[in-house]
């Protein structure tokens, strides 16, 4: 095991991230959930002589709770307390890491939670994120990365308590795990946290297969059918590098400069939504992106061994969707062909600069920021962009665009309404034109370039197009995408 | 100018306050958050200001318009001169008031000053991009139409009042969305009635120092012209009986029930409001026991949420359940109303009093790490009451509260008359 100290001297409160490389990865075939519901039912399941009711109830007077977050590679157990009650918090914490208790009517309850969080959450009622998710199972058909980390439904229906009791034991071991601390704590406290975690059982790394991933041919279509008044978009394509790689950089520069998340720097935002009014915003990321609560930044601890280029497109008019989609291409061949001006090289770098120090305003996040930084065998991500965007050129950003990106191939999840779903498709993979016609006030050199959008070709084909019920994403019964 | 009181105070850090000639309060908090400043300009206007028929949703609009240029920073210079500081900014509506904010290195606070008030004395645009935005927003009602939270709480509101304006959501009505296009003359006098100093604050946050603010302050925001209009809200008869309503989902999603009772307005110094806030988190929260009751031991409930927002206006206490079966619904609300009925009968043991009261401070002390939380705290205060004295005066009633006061107000709040019930199934 490794530790990360962050000491803060005379910081009231003291930040803990107990990480563990394991995640849904690690997911048995046919137990598909089991490494999140394992994770939720350690913080939710008691330990150590009390039940997760009393634990709440310790846990209240302190205003602090023990969180975890499962991902796909990494398993993290947090938590932030004031000074005043850390040995109290850490007794709690250490018991739920060591002596977790997995009582069975938590583990009832939080499998029907991760359950519902499928049926009722992500297929029901979160179209953006069921968009997202499709084109996740379809670059990645098939392995672990292609489906969400709650799993399936027969996967968790299928799951026992012996099952979560035997993933703790085997995945949740001392040589998988970093302890990552911040604030103003004495040796003793790191010195008991490094002997907890010690006594864990042992375990060597395990690596799970690295996730493969398939290059699309041409444009792929997944249309995923449910009720809805605006449809959501996802495009996307593997692509050769991570925060391991040095290509990544100049890549995320370029990432940056096309869509930057929730900004109005990106070249999708201003054309789609500021130019025309499609819709509410238009980003591009070229690795896995959670936003972390409300806030515009990336939560931490969401690493991946393999990545994908994406665009998201936020739910436009169906009479717009495949102007929508053409529009994306189009501005991504642009990119692809003439890369970023040295004008635009220049801003993105200096806003990337300033920007990245913002990602880490609390100690926790600083936390994160530095697990992952081990995760990829690099620094953190900041002080990777502080050390290398000054010494990057925008020839290197352009290589760095034409090596990793197609302009002419991409997967394309569309969630659409039943009954608009079939015309759609058929005019999508004929490769129909898709005027776009307005009800508000246009600039005329807006209205010219639409008619070039308007009749841009994609590379379709009916044999590369399917339409999915939503009710059949992630069943686990074979009958979609996603595993 | 005045740095507020050290003793009797739970806020962490000191408020150097002053106010322009132009009416404009500036509320300065030095934090230890080096080399980074927050810049928080408050509007104290929001959906609640919407009293004309047929524009509802338009203060959130219009926050979209304050991104659209001025003679001097089109919107491209404007974002521009962001993207070169590597700031983070955005705005947000509320019912109640409208928030622009921006994070950035404090060495930056005088371009992004120049930059912010330019926008608020100096705002142009054209009829195009009005159109387009409107449509923008129309895009945002349509992300949020697939969440079924929205769709009750919407639902909620238009039943729970008849005449005030919080009968509306803050992204407004639909019908009333879709005409926004048509109302670009609208817009131009929403803008001279309610973006004034007199109407707004400015609050700055973080590695700063106090008076060096208040000459940049005086500077970039004291040309802005004061004269904002008069807001008369309608009053919200008393209800008189309970109104039921219900929202069927196409979906199968998990059903949801809420129940809501009319509540005090915001006073800081009423402790029926902090009261509410005690049995919310007493009863309703983790370790509460309907909580307990229905989330741990009987497991028909996976989510609930229970509390009262802080408003201008007398406003609603809330109570939320997302139920597991639809067959449920029935014996849920059955216990969320004898609840209700028992906090108007049986107090509170001093434990649980004191653990709630030291819960809820020291949440609100944790979420005080960034200059944007802090600024946001301030803000809050600032919009609710127009000082900043609010927020240790809250807490000051609230250390106050006996089990007396929580079975007082429960009784008084939690009547049948006063309560609307509506749910969502599949």
């Amino acid at each position: 095991m490794k530790t990360i100290l962050l000491p803060s001297k005379g910081a009231p409160l003291v930040s803990i991230r107990l990480l563990f490389s394991t995640g849904a990865v690690h997911d048995p075939v046919g137990r598909e959930g089991l490494s999140a519901l394992t994770g939720g039912l350690m913080v939710e399941g008691g330990a150590g002589g009390l039940s997760f009711r009393e634990i709440l109830d310790a846990l209240y007077p302190m205003a602090a709770g023990i969180g975890v977050q499962v991902d796909r590679e990494v398993s993290v157990i947090q938590g932030t307390v004031h000074r005043d009650h850390l040995d109290a918090y850490y007794d709690l914490v250490r018991r739920v890491v060591l002596e977790p208790r997995f009582d069975a009517a938590d583990f009832e309850r939080l499998r029907e939670d991760q359950v519902n969080a499928i049926t009722a959450g992500l297929r029901a009622s979160d179209d953006e994120g069921l968009g997202k998710e499709t084109l996740n199972a379809v670059i990645h058909e098939g392995g672990p990365y292609g489906r969400p980390v709650d799993g399936t439904v027969r996967g968790l229906t299928a799951v026992t308590r012996d099952d979560v009791v035997r993933f703790r034991r085997e995945r949740f071991t001392r040589d998988r795990a970093i302890a990552a601390i911040a604030g103003d704590v004495p040796d003793r406290f790191v010195a008991r946290v490094e002997s907890d975690l010690g006594s864990l059982p042992s375990g060597g790394p395990d690596p799970a297969r690295v996730p493969e991933a398939r290059m699309p041919e041409g444009i792929e279509l997944t249309v995923v059918t449910k009720p809805c008044r605006a449809w959501a978009i996802s495009i996307g394509h593997p692509i050769a590098v991570t925060r391991a790689d040095d290509d990544f950089y100049p890549l995320f520069l370029a990432g940056s400069y096309f869509g930057e998340h929730r900004t109005f720097n990106g070249v999708l935002m201003n054309k789609m939504r500021s130019e025309r009014g499609l819709n509410y915003g238009d980003y591009a990321y070229v690795e896995n992106f959670v936003q972390d609560g409300t806030s515009t930044f990336p939560l931490p601890n969401t690493p991946r061994r393999a990545q994908a280029f994406s665009i998201w497109i936020r739910p436009v008019a169906p009479a717009h969707a495949h102007f929508a989609i053409r529009q994306a291409m189009r501005e991504l061949r642009r990119l692809v062909e003439d890369g970023l001006t040295r004008e635009a090289f220049e801003e993105t770098r200096a806003f990337l600069l300033s920007y990245s120090r913002l990602w880490a305003q609390t100690p926790s996040r600083r936390l994160g920021y530095a697990l992952d930084g081990a995760f990829y065998g690099r620094r953190s991500l900041i002080d990777e962009l502080a050390d290398r965007l000054p010494r990057l050129d925008v020839g290197q950003v352009n290589a760095a665009i034409r090596r990793h990106l197609r302009a002419d191939s991409a997967f394309v999840a569309v969630v659409a309404d039943p009954e608009g779903a079939p015309e759609f498709v058929d005019r999508f993979v004929t490769d129909a034109p898709s005027p776009i016609v307005y009800d508000t006030e246009t600039k005329p050199e807006v209205l010219a370039e639409d008619g070039e959008v308007a009749v841009f070709p994609l590379r379709t084909s009916r044999a590369s197009a399917r339409i999915l019920p939503a009710e059949s994403m992630f069943e686990g019964d074979g009958s979609d995408g996603g595993g | 100018m005045r740095s507020s009181d050290s003793h009797l105070r739970t806020f962490p850090y000191p408020i150097v306050e002053t106010v322009l000639g132009n009416g404009l309060r500036v509320a300065v908090v030095p934090t230890d958050s080096p080399g980074i400043a927050a810049h928080y300009v408050v509007v104290r206007t929001g959906s609640r200001n919407e009293v004309e028929p047929g524009l509802t949703g338009f203060a959130h609009f219009f926050e979209h318009m304050m991104f659209r240029g001025t003679p001097r920073f089109s919107p491209e210079a404007y974002n521009d001169v962001l993207k070169r500081l590597g700031a983070d900014g955005n705005a947000f509506t509320t019912d109640d008031w409208t928030c622009y904010h921006v994070t950035a290195s404090s060495s930056a606070l005088d371009t992004v000053m120049d930059l912010e008030s330019d926008r608020f004395m100096n705002l142009a645009y054209e009829v195009e991009a009005f159109q387009k935005e409107a449509r923008a927003v129309l895009g945002e009602y349509n992300k949020n139409y697939s969440i079924p939270i929205n769709a009750l709480l919407e639902k909620l509101q238009d039943t729970a009042y008849v005449a005030h304006t919080y009968k509306h959501t803050t992204m407004g009505f639909l019908r009333d969305i879709e005409t926004m296009p048509q109302q670009y003359d609208y817009s131009l006098r929403f803008f001279t009635r309610w973006y004034r100093p007199d109407n707004a604050a400015l609050v700055v946050v973080g590695d700063v120092d106090p008076e060096a603010v208040f000459g940049l302050a005086r500077r970039r925001w004291e040309a802005w012209r004061a004269g904002a209009a008069t807001l008369v809200t309608p009053v919200e008869p008393e209800q008189d009986a309970e109104r039921v309503a219900h929202v069927p989902w196409s979906t199968p999603t998990l059903p949801l029930i809420a129940l809501a009772f009319h509540a005090p307005a915001f006073d800081a110094e009423d402790v029926r409001g902090r009261a509410l806030d005690v049995l919310a988190q007493a009863e309703f929260a983790p370790t509460g026991r309907t909580y307990n009751d229905l989330v741990l031991d009987k497991q028909w409930v996976d989510w609930m949420w229970a509390g009262v927002e802080d408003h201008r206006d007398p406003t609603l206490f809330l109570l939320v359940a997302r139920v597991k079966e639809t067959e449920r619904v029935g014996d849920v609300r059955a216990a969320l109303q004898s609840a209700l009925s028992r906090a108007g009968t049986e107090t509170l043991s001093p434990d649980r009093l004191s653990a709630v009261t030291s819960r809820l401070r020291y949440a609100f002390l944790g979420g005080l790490q960034t200059p944007d939380q802090v600024a946001m705290a301030v803000s809050n205060a600032l919009q609710l009451t127009g000082g900043t004295t609010a927020i240790d005066a809250s807490y000051r009633t609230l250390a106050r509260v006996s089990a007396a006061d929580v079975m007082t107000t429960a009784s008084a709040v939690f009547r049948e008359g006063n309560r609307t019930v509506v749910t969502l199934t599949p």
